[in-house]
C-alpha cells in the first residue's frame, strides 16, 4: 500500500500505542501521519490539518467531538463521517474489539480506508499482546522475589540449605497441586504475622 | 443469565447503577458487569455490535442509532425511561457579565443572551457554545434557549461537542463561552470558578426525557431487567436514600467527585455562581414511577427537535420507524 497522497490523523490516550501505530501507517506508505493531542479543542487542530481519515482509539472521550463534525450541524469546517460498511460487520467488529474507530473524509474509495483499517488493528493488537507480555514478566519477576524470601525464612527458621528450601517448597506446591510462589507468599505472610 | 450493560458516567445513571449494586438485579438471577463508556459514540457502537446487552443511552441517540443516521442502523428497544430533566445551561462569567440579566428569570436570562450572542454574530465573532453529542435532549434545549430569546441557535452561535468531564476545562480556556450538560458537570464548573448556570434544562422544557434503557430489540433479558431497573429507580426516588445514593455514584468507580455535588442535584438545590447563590428546582432531575413509561409522545417530539435542528427530514415512513423503537408494551410486561 502506498498513499502518497493521504493524510492521516491519530487520535489516542496513549502516546506509546499512538507511536506504534504513526510508524505502522508510516511504513505502510502513508504520506503523512499526524498524531493529535486529545484535548479539548481538538475539533479545531482537526480542521486545521484536514486529514483524509482520522484513526482513534474508541476509549478516547474525543470520539463525540468528532460526531459533532459528521455534517450534521451547519457549522463544520470540514465534515468527516463515521466509517461504517455494512458489508463488513466483521471487520467493524475486529476493529473496535481492538480499539479502534476510524473518520473518513466523505469521497474517499472504501479500499482505501480498509487498507488503513488493516493495518492500525495489527498494531494495536501487536500493542495489546506486547503490555500484556509485560505485566506477566512484571508478575513473573515478582513470583521470583517472593520465592527468593520465603527460600531465606525457611533457611533461617529450619537451619536448611538453599537448595533444600527450595525442594521442600516445591514438594509442598506438587502435593497441594499449586504453585511454588503461592506456597512462598503462605510462608511470607505467615512469617509477616508471626513477626 | 449474565449481561454486559454501558454506561457514561452522570447522576442519570442512577437507576442503572443501583439496579446492579443495589441487587435488584440479582434477585431477578442476573448477573450484571456495569461497562463505564467514555463517549457516546463507544457506547453506541459496542451497542450496534453486540459487544454490550444494553445501555444507559441519550434518548435521541436511540433514535438515531435506530434510524441509522448515527452509527450503523441497529435494532433496539426501548422498555423503560430512566429519568427526565438534569441538564442546566452554564456560562463563562464573563458572558454572564454580558449578558447582565438582573434576573435568574428564563425569559430575561434568554433575552439577555440572545442579546449578547447577536451582537457577537454582528461583529464576526459569533459565541461558540457546548453540547455532548449531535443526537441529545442537551441540543435542543440549546435551541429552545436561544429562541426562547429571540435567537436562531444554528445561525447566531457555533456549536461544538466537548466530552463533559473536559468541559470546565474549555470553558476557563476560552475555547467555549457556554455549554449544556447534564449533573454533576454544571455543578463542577461553578465550583471551579469559571462557569455560571444560566438556565435549568426543567425550565427550558419541563419534563424533558433524558436517558433511557436501550436493548437490542431481541433482547432475552429484558422483563427481569425492566423490573430490576424500575424498582432501583423507585428506590432513587425517594429523598430518604438521596444520601445513601449520593455516596454511590461519586465513588471513583462510578463519577469520581465530591459527594456534595451529586447530593444538591438529587435536591434539586443547585448552586448557580461562585458566591453561593442557591436555586431550588423540585424537578431539576427525575426518576422513578412517574418518568419509566415510555410514551410515543416523547418520540415524536424529539423526531420534531432534530427536524428543527436540521438532522432528519420528516417523514411518515421515518416517523413509524422511530416510533417502533419505543415498547411501552415491554414495560407494561414486566411491570403490569
Amino acid at each position: 500500500m502506498t498513499e502518497p497522497s493521504l493524510t492521516v490523523a491519530v487520535i489516542d490516550p496513549s502516546p506509546a500505542r499512538a507511536a506504534i501505530l504513526e510508524e505502522g501507517l508510516a511504513a505502510a506508505g502513508i504520506a503523512r501521519v499526524v498524531i493529535l493531542p486529545d484535548t479539548a479543542d481538538l475539533s479545531a487542530r482537526v480542521a486545521a490539518l484536514n486529514p483524509d481519515v482520522v484513526v482513534i482509539h474508541v476509549e478516547s472521550p474525543s470520539r463525540d467531538i468528532l460526531e459533532q463534525m459528521s455534517g450534521l450541524s451547519r457549522h463544520v469546517e470540514r465534515p468527516v463521517a463515521m466509517f461504517v460498511d455494512r458489508s463488513d460487520v466483521p471487520m467493524m467488529q475486529a476493529a473496535v474489539d481492538a480499539g479502534i474507530s476510524a473518520y473518513v473524509v466523505d469521497g474517499l474509495h472504501p479500499q482505501r480506508i480498509r487498507s488503513i483499517l488493516d493495518v492500525a488493528i495489527l498494531r494495536f493488537n501487536a500493542f495489546a499482546r506486547l503490555q500484556r507480555e509485560l505485566l506477566e514478566a512484571r508478575g513473573e519477576l515478582a513470583d521470583r522475589k517472593l520465592i527468593e524470601r520465603a527460600k531465606g525464612i525457611l533457611m533461617t527458621a529450619k537451619g536448611m540449605p538453599e537448595e533444600e528450601a527450595y525442594r521442600l517448597m516445591r514438594r509442598k506446591a506438587m502435593n497441594e497441586k499449586r504453585k511454588i510462589a503461592d506456597i512462598a507468599r503462605a510462608i511470607v505472610t505467615a512469617a509477616d504475622l508471626l513477626g | 443469565m449474565r449481561l454486559a450493560l454501558g454506561y457514561v458516567p452522570l447522576v442519570d445513571a442512577a437507576a442503572l447503577i443501583v439496579a446492579v449494586e443495589g441487587g435488584f438485579a440479582a434477585e431477578e438471577g442476573l448477573r450484571i458487569d456495569l461497562v463505564r463508556e467514555s463517549s457516546w459514540a463507544t457506547l453506541r457502537d459496542k451497542l450496534a455490535l453486540g459487544l454490550l446487552d444494553g445501555a444507559h443511552m441519550l434518548a435521541p441517540l436511540a433514535i438515531a442509532s435506530a434510524l441509522g443516521i448515527s452509527g450503523p442502523e441497529t435494532r433496539l428497544a426501548v422498555p423503560l425511561g430512566l429519568n427526565l430533566n438534569g441538564n442546566a445551561v452554564t456560562v463563562s462569567r464573563p458572558l454572564w457579565s454580558a449578558m447582565d440579566p438582573g434576573s435568574e428569570d428564563l425569559d430575561i436570562v434568554a433575552r439577555a443572551f440572545g442579546r449578547v450572542a447577536r451582537d457577537r454574530a454582528g461583529q464576526g465573532r459569533p459565541l461558540t457554545l457546548g453540547t455532548v453529542h449531535p443526537f441529545s435532549s442537551h441540543t435542543y434545549q440549546l435551541g429552545l434557549f436561544a429562541a426562547r430569546g429571540g435567537l436562531d441557535l444554528e445561525a447566531a452561535v457555533r456549536m461544538v461537542v466537548i466530552p463533559p468531564p473536559r468541559i470546565a476545562e474549555a470553558l476557563q480556556a476560552g475555547h467555549i463561552d457556554g455549554f449544556c450538560v447534564g449533573s454533576p458537570w454544571n455543578g463542577l464548573a461553578v465550583e471551579a470558578g469559571y462557569g455560571r448556570i444560566a438556565a435549568f434544562g426543567c425550565e427550558i422544557a419541563p419534563d424533558c426525557p433524558e436517558k433511557v434503557l436501550a436493548l437490542p430489540a431481541d433482547a432475552a433479558a429484558s422483563v427481569g431487567l425492566v423490573r430490576a431497573v424500575s424498582r432501583a429507580g423507585r428506590w432513587c426516588a425517594d429523598p430518604r436514600n438521596h444520601d445513601d445514593l449520593a455516596l454511590l455514584l461519586a465513588s471513583p468507580h462510578h463519577l469520581g467527585i465530591a459527594p456534595a455535588l451529586v447530593r444538591r442535584a438529587l435536591a434539586g438545590t443547585v448552586v448557580v455562581d461562585a458566591d453561593g447563590t442557591r436555586r431550588e428546582a423540585p424537578d431539576f432531575v427525575s426518576f422513578g414511577v412517574a418518568v419509566e413509561r415510555p410514551r410515543i409522545a416523547q418520540v415524536d417530539w424529539f423526531l420534531e427537535r432534530m427536524a428543527a435542528a436540521g438532522q432528519i427530514t420528516l417523514t411518515p415512513a421515518l416517523t413509524e420507524r422511530a416510533r417502533a423503537l419505543y415498547r411501552p408494551d415491554l414495560y407494561d410486561g414486566a411491570i403490569g
